[in-house]
């Protein structure tokens, strides 16, 4: 059941004229979102990018609680990413439109009551992707130990009292555990590379994490829409 | 040809006495009370009627959209992003309880603590609190201004004609007195102060002083057509004490000039403003900077410090928050003037933005442009609440002790207390407060690591 909107109201919001879009946009957003809701997303987004049609890195920083958060520029990185914007090329993006935007807003879609298991797999497998991908900084399809150093380090970059050492030790343990669960009992000499994402899915087996990521909205009363 | 002589004398004599039964008008109404202090209670009168002219344009537009199946937009304060108020140490611990079957006491570090931050910050991509602030605040009903009305479309002739009207009566009415009066009031304000200033040092002069900047800023309130009310008119700042204030634009020295006799703190500019900040520090102990001393911290500190002590002085008025903010919150207070230690009486000054909205955008608009704004909205209308003052207690520093100050003031006038920077209107954060997000975190993380390798 597809959410019936005014065309008219759609090149208000959107300022473009192609059904098709439109329909895609309606597909990423389902039942979740409201019409109201992406036009509050899309005033959003011409705020960020200054009434542009595309938003740049640069645009994010006019966020200022986005300074705040000690893992912003792979949060940021994460908005560029191809992989994340589902194009078949590889590698960062210069700017995104309001359609990327909505693309990776919908990683964080909660769950719907309806959804059957084929589709709840699909929908944990985007969002653990995503995060993946987050960690996965050189896109090579694995995370290594210094990528995961480089994750803990900036989370634990402000604070002066722990040293360096401390941060990597941190890595290091959390890599090993990983490692073990995956791959099991190693041989002195083995060398585990990275995890890959299908190890990374098998840490969060049997594990509902992606009920923790998704970005509630508020209830909205529709005021005076008389029909 | 010959008819045309008598008509032009008729013109030109009823143009001469329309212009003087206007002057004597503006004299005897407005004028003569600004010096006495008194009011007949004009645009008390004034603003009631707006105000029912106002509501009925609001209903005629509730009901055209109606009819007209329109959705009425109503923009949403509070965001759009249903945030529980858990803290940092609660989400994580939460996230791990869901994500990790093993032992609940502190796995030292989880790929799933990412989360957390990563969900915030994609919830504050989508909305944020501190952008909002510094848009003007929207309003609900219309005011019959057209830059408040963002989505209400044609409606009615009725309300069109209305529009019209009142576009008629501000811009050619009001402006004209407006504009006149403001003249008067600050030119006064020049000459009675450099006349003033010339007398000797001793009481005469101190009391003219006193009624000359009265009467100016008075005449300069009617200018705006500001229509104020104080509460808790006891607690007026005494000398030796500093006045503190929230701010939202320049017009908020007027409107606590013309209650009370302050000493101004700020920098020397030039044009018109510089003319008049010369001219008052004549007849009154200003204090001025020049705008290289402005930088130096200890030398602003000092001079306050000095001015302060004598109690002779009167009150220093200082606004902390360093910018206009838009009037719904109140920004983080700077700490310096927090650090003489004399006696603080905070003011909390709300507008009404009914009548108009006083916020001043200082990236959007200039000084003129904002003023001109200010005298062709219908009036400006504020509440000035004094609060008792405050001193600084031993066990707490500069920055708690401003923090204290701006939560009364905030909860007296009814504002949000954020605790953020209004610097940020311009700026990017300091690295200060990143770091206190990310200490938390690393905190809670090397403290079970301290755990974990003592046991």
């Amino acid at each position: 059941m597809l959410i019936m909107v005014d065309s008219k109201y759609s090149n208000i919001v959107l300022g473009y004229n192609d059904e098709l879009i439109w329909k895609h946009l309606k597909h990423l957003c389902l039942q979740t979102v409201t019409s109201e809701q992406i036009e509050h997303l899309h005033r959003r987004f011409k705020q960020l990018s200054g009434d542009q049609p595309t938003i740049r890195k640069e645009h994010f920083d006019n966020i200022p609680d986005l300074e705040f958060n000690p893992i912003r520029s792979k949060i940021v990185h994460a908005f560029f990413d191809k992989r994340n914007l589902r194009q078949e090329s590889d590698g960062l993006a210069d700017e995104i439109n309001f359609e990327d935007f909505l693309t990776i807003m919908s990683y964080f879609r909660p769950i719907e009551m309806n959804m059957n298991e084929e589709q709840l797999d699909h929908f944990r497998k985007e969002k653990l992707k995503f995060l993946f991908h987050m960690y996965d900084s050189d896109h090579d399809g694995k995370i290594t130990l210094q990528e995961y150093r480089n994750v803990v380090e900036e989370l634990l970059s402000g604070n002066p009292h722990l040293e360096k050492e401390s941060a990597r030790s941190i890595a290091d343990g959390a890599m090993m555990e990983a490692a073990s669960i995956c791959v099991g009992q190693m041989e002195p000499d083995q060398v585990y590379e990275g995890i890959t994402f299908e190890d990374f899915l098998k840490m969060w087996q049997g594990i509902d994490i992606e009920t923790k990521m998704h970005v509630r909205f508020l209830n909205m009363e529709t005021i005076a829409q008389c029909h | 040809m010959f008819l045309l002589l008598p008509f032009d004398s008729l013109v030109a004599n009823l143009l001469g006495i329309s212009l003087t039964v206007l002057f004597t008008l503006l004299l005897v109404f407005i004028i003569v009370p600004a010096v006495f202090g008194v009011s007949f209670g004009i645009r008390r009168l004034y603003m009631k009627t707006l105000l029912k002219i106002f509501q009925w344009a609001t209903l005629r537009i509730e009901r055209g959209a109606k009819e007209k199946n329109h959705p009425v937009y109503k923009p949403y304060a509070n965001g759009i992003i249903a945030k529980e108020p858990m803290s940092l140490e609660e989400e994580i611990k939460e996230i791990r309880r869901s994500g990790s079957s093993k032992a609940l006491d502190a796995p030292e570090f989880e790929l799933s603590d990412i989360f957390y931050f990563c969900r915030k910050g994609i919830e504050t991509i989508m909305d944020d609190e501190v952008t909002k602030r510094f848009s003007a605040e929207e309003l609900e009903s219309w005011n019959l201004l057209s830059r408040t009305n963002y989505n209400f479309q044609y409606i009615s002739l009725r309300l069109t004609v209305l529009w019209g009207l009142g576009v008629l009566i501000r811009y050619c009415f009001l402006l004209p007195l407006r504009i006149a009066l403001a003249f008067t009031g600050v030119s006064l304000l020049v000459i009675g102060t450099s006349v003033v200033g010339l007398l000797p040092n001793g009481r005469c002069k101190e009391f003219l002083s006193k009624h000359v900047h009265l009467m100016c800023y008075r005449i300069c309130v009617r200018a705006l057509t500001a229509i104020i009310t104080y509460h808790d008119r006891e607690n007026r700042p005494r000398n030796g004490g500093i006045c503190v204030a929230n701010h939202t634009s320049p017009i908020d020295v007027i409107i606590l000039a013309s209650d009370g006799y302050y000493a101004m703190v700020g920098q020397i500019h030039g044009g018109l403003m510089g003319v008049i900040q010369r001219a008052v520090v004549k007849a009154c102990p200003h204090v001025w900077f020049e705008r290289s001393e402005v930088k130096d911290r200890h030398l602003v500190a000092k001079r306050l410090t000095e001015h302060v002590q004598d109690k002779s002085k009167l009150p220093i008025l200082i606004f902390p928050e360093g910018t206009c903010i838009n009037n719904t919150s109140v920004m983080m207070f700077k700490k310096g003037s927090f650090e003489i230690g004399a006696t603080v009486y905070p003011v909390a000054i709300k507008y009404d933005p009914q009548f108009g909205d006083a916020f001043w955008n200082s990236s959007k608009y200039g000084m003129v442009t904002y003023l001109l704004r200010m005298m062709t909205s219908w009036a400006i209308v504020c509440s000035v609440w004094y609060l008792p003052p405050m001193t600084r207690q031993p066990d707490e520093d500069a920055v708690q002790f401003a923090n204290r100050v701006k939560s009364a003031i905030a909860r007296q006038g009814g504002l949000v207390d954020l605790l953020w920077d209004g610097g940020l209107k311009r700026e990017k954060v300091k690295d200060a407060f990143k770091e206190e997000q990310q200490k938390l975190y690393s905190k809670m993380i090397s403290g079970n690591h301290e755990d974990r390798s003592r046991s």
